[in-house]
């Protein structure tokens, strides 16, 4: 644990922002997660690099509660909260929010339709008021103009027929409407034009901040150029199997994931 | 066995004789006594069986009967008001619209019970003709007052050749145990652009049946759109009829289904010119124990070349006891013909729920923007701003109403 809760510099309280402990997954009949373990600290971003099928997509999808994962063994606390026990949209209440690596698309949901229930959600998890179609409009503009994402294309139903660019443009719109404690980005970076990863990252890193925490999965050290993590780790075979810093990344585009593979895992 | 022995009749077959023979009707009640209602024998009837799901008959409808406020309000309508089976004063008609009484009923004579009930049990229909580019919406507000009664109506509506208008009809009334049967011709003349609507929403403890015919001209644009959302039992029966080359129909419907409720959309439609062509998109939903039953059957004469039709259904089930049925045929006799037929049925899509729900949506929430969204593509079909608006509203008290 040596990037642990003791690594961040300005850590104020003794509880780490997500705390995932010796965490088993199965589907189905197959053990994906074979007990991960995990800490952030407020203030970090995490990256989590590893082959196709190491289970990434998988942790993430625990993460945000996605039913149809057994949870076997282990516990997952967020601000020392057992985060398994909630419901997806309680999660999300409690700053959960993740960015999908495939985005659905919802046929007959207008997109503002959408993005106002779930402000108007989280308002109420809050204890405020609804916005006002006024303060709606204007947040939309404001986020929407910084991720360049065009207005008629919010007029559009939910992600459908948006390309796959947009997509991940529009994740981030939520992102940034949402404000979340803990931002878990799968794959944000694919499927990005060379621009777009620019615009897209500097809308990440516009939500950094102390008492917030990201947990970023890509397969491009060029993502982690723009949004530079505190810790990186290697994801294989269903769990941490090296945790390093920034320099991790590099050390793996260079040499491949083989000499990371189970044989590291202590 | 050419004798044929009389069944033995229900309560509800004896309650409709009598009141067949005591309007002098001698030749439907003959042939009820003989037949019966229909059962799931009779193919048209199969997953609505007369016989069982008519448990008793209410007394026939009793004129004069005050209306009350209408179930929906089109801003800026001009409303006719059929009082059990009475048209009532109709006020100055708009521009292009004239209205008449006329004696009896207006469906054309067919082998199907509800329509000879309606034929021979309707006191007096309302008569509409519209002509011009009507840009009043016209509503026929068809109301069940009073005591549970049985209450029949009929209308005929002509649209002139090349005129562009919309007729809403509306079902609605006192809360109390009624059985409507409602019939309205329509016609619809060379080159109109026209839509009719027909939406149900008497009481929950009602029975209701309508039977619309369609006549569609050369060269006619038109749109249907019927919607159950009211009666424990309801069915609805349209017979929809392509009669001049290069006419074009959207047939577009919705099932509104709640526990223990039966609704049935029965639709038959017949390409008999070259040069017409269709779509038919019905949609049902059904929680609790509902049952939604969608028939659709496309008839494409010898002659009808270059049909082209494509009917869809897609259903929607809220719980694991919900039943959506579906029958799609198909009969074609013309060789020149693209016709198609598709059906979908599912419960809400799981990944959808907790895309929404993962943004802080609850759960109730989420099922109800899914749920909205499957519905609002018949409603927004409509076209017409107010209509559609109001259609809102009806979809919206379909899901306020307790599951
Ligand atoms: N519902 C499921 N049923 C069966 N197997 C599944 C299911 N979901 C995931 N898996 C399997 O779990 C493994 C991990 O999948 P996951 O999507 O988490 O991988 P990943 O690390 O995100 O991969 P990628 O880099 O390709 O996105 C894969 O082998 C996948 O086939
Ligand atoms: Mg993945």
């Amino acid at each position: 644990m040596k990037y642990g809760a003791a690594s961040g510099p300005e850590t104020k309280m003794t509880t780490p922002l997500l705390e995932i402990r010796n965490l088993h997954v199965r589907v189905e009949d197959n053990e994906i997660l074979k007990g991960v373990n995990l800490t952030i600290d407020r203030g970090q971003v995490h990256a989590i690099m590893g082959r196709n099928g190491s289970g990434k997509s998988t942790l993430s999808y625990v993460l945000a509660g996605k039913e149809d994962y057994e949870v076997t063994e282990g516990e997952v606390l967020l601000d020392g909260e057992n985060l398994l026990e909630m419901e997806p949209d309680e999660r999300a209440a409690a700053g959960v929010f993740l960015a999908f690596q495939y985005p659905i698309e919802i046929p007959g949901v207008a997109t503002l339709t959408f993005l106002k229930a779930a402000m108007n959600a989280q308002r109420k998890a809050r204890g405020e008021g609804e916005l006002s179609t006024p303060e709606f409009m204007k947040a939309i503009k404001d986020a929407s103009g910084l991720l360049d994402i065009k207005q008629d294309m919010l007029r559009r139903p939910l992600n459908v027929g948006f390309s796959g660019g947009e997509k991940k443009r529009a994740e981030i719109l939520q992102m940034a409407l949402l404000q979340p404690k803990l931002a878990i980005l799968d794959e944000t970076d694919s499927g990005l034009d060379i621009d777009a990863l620019k615009v897209v990252s500097e809308g990440v890193n516009r939500l950094r901040s102390d008492d917030r925490a990201m947990l970023v999965i890509t397969h491009y050290q060029r993502l982690l150029n723009h949004i530079v993590p505190d810790v990186v780790h290697v994801f294989s075979n269903g769990r941490v199997v090296e945790t390093g810093g920034k320099e991790l990344a590099l050390e793996l585009e260079a040499k491949g994931y083989a000499d990371f593979d189970e044989s590291h895992a202590a | 066995m050419n004798i044929q022995t009389p069944v033995r009749l229900s309560a509800a077959e004896e309650a409709l004789v009598s009141q067949l023979e005591s309007t002098g009707a001698t030749d439907a009640a003959e042939r009820l006594r003989v037949i019966g209602l229909p059962t799931r024998r009779v193919e048209s009837y199969h997953y609505t069986d007369l016989k069982t799901l008519l448990s008793a008959v209410p007394p026939l409808a009793r004129q004069g009967a005050g209306a009350g406020a209408p179930a929906i309000d089109i801003p800026g309508a001009y409303r006719i008001v059929i009082a059990n089976g009475e048209v009532q004063n109709t006020g100055t008609a708009p521009n292009g619209v004239i209205v008449s009484k006329v004696a009896g009923a207006t469906l054309t004579t067919r082998d199907d019970v509800l329509v000879r009930l309606n034929a021979a049990l309707v006191p007096e229909s309302v008569s509409i003709e519209l002509a011009g580019d009507v840009e009043t919406v016209v509503h026929i507000d068809r109301r069940m007052e009073g005591e549970a009664a049985h209450v029949h109506s009929g209308a005929k509506i002509a649209f002139a050749p090349g005129s562009k208008a919309t007729v809403i009809e509306t079902v609605s009334g006192s809360d109390a145990g009624h059985m409507g049967n409602a019939g309205s011709y329509v016609s619809v003349g060379e080159n109109a652009e026209v839509t009719h609507i027909l939406v149900d929403l008497s009481a929950s403890q009602a029975t209701h049946f309508a039977s619309l015919e369609y006549r569609l001209s050369a060269g006619a644009k038109f749109k249907s759109v019927v919607i159950n959302a009211g009666a424990d039992l309801a069915r609805a029966q349209i017979f929809a009829e392509f009669t001049g080359e290069g006419a074009h129909g959207d047939f577009y419907g919705l099932n509104l289904v709640n526990d223990g409720q039966h609704k049935d959309i029965t639709l038959d439609v017949t390409h008999g010119v070259a040069h017409t062509t269709s779509t038919e998109l019905y949609k049902q939903i059904a929680r609790g124990r509902g049952k939604a039953v969608f028939q659709g059957r496309i008839n494409v004469a010898q002659d009808a070349q270059k049909t082209d039709a494509k009917m869809m259904m897609q259903g929607l089930m809220l719980s694991d006891e919900a039943e959506i049925l579906t029958k799609p045929e198909l009969e074609i006799f013309a060789d020149d013909v693209v016709c198609g037929h598709g059906a979908t049925c599912g419960d809400l899509d799981e990944s959808w729920l907790f895309y929404l729900m993962s943004r802080g949506i609850s759960r109730t929430d989420a099922e109800t923007m899914l749920i909205r969204a499957f519905l609002e593509e018949v409603v927004e079909a409509v076209g017409e701003e107010h209509v559609i608006e109001a259609l809102g509203g009806v979809v919206e008290g379909w899901l306020g109403k307790a599951g």
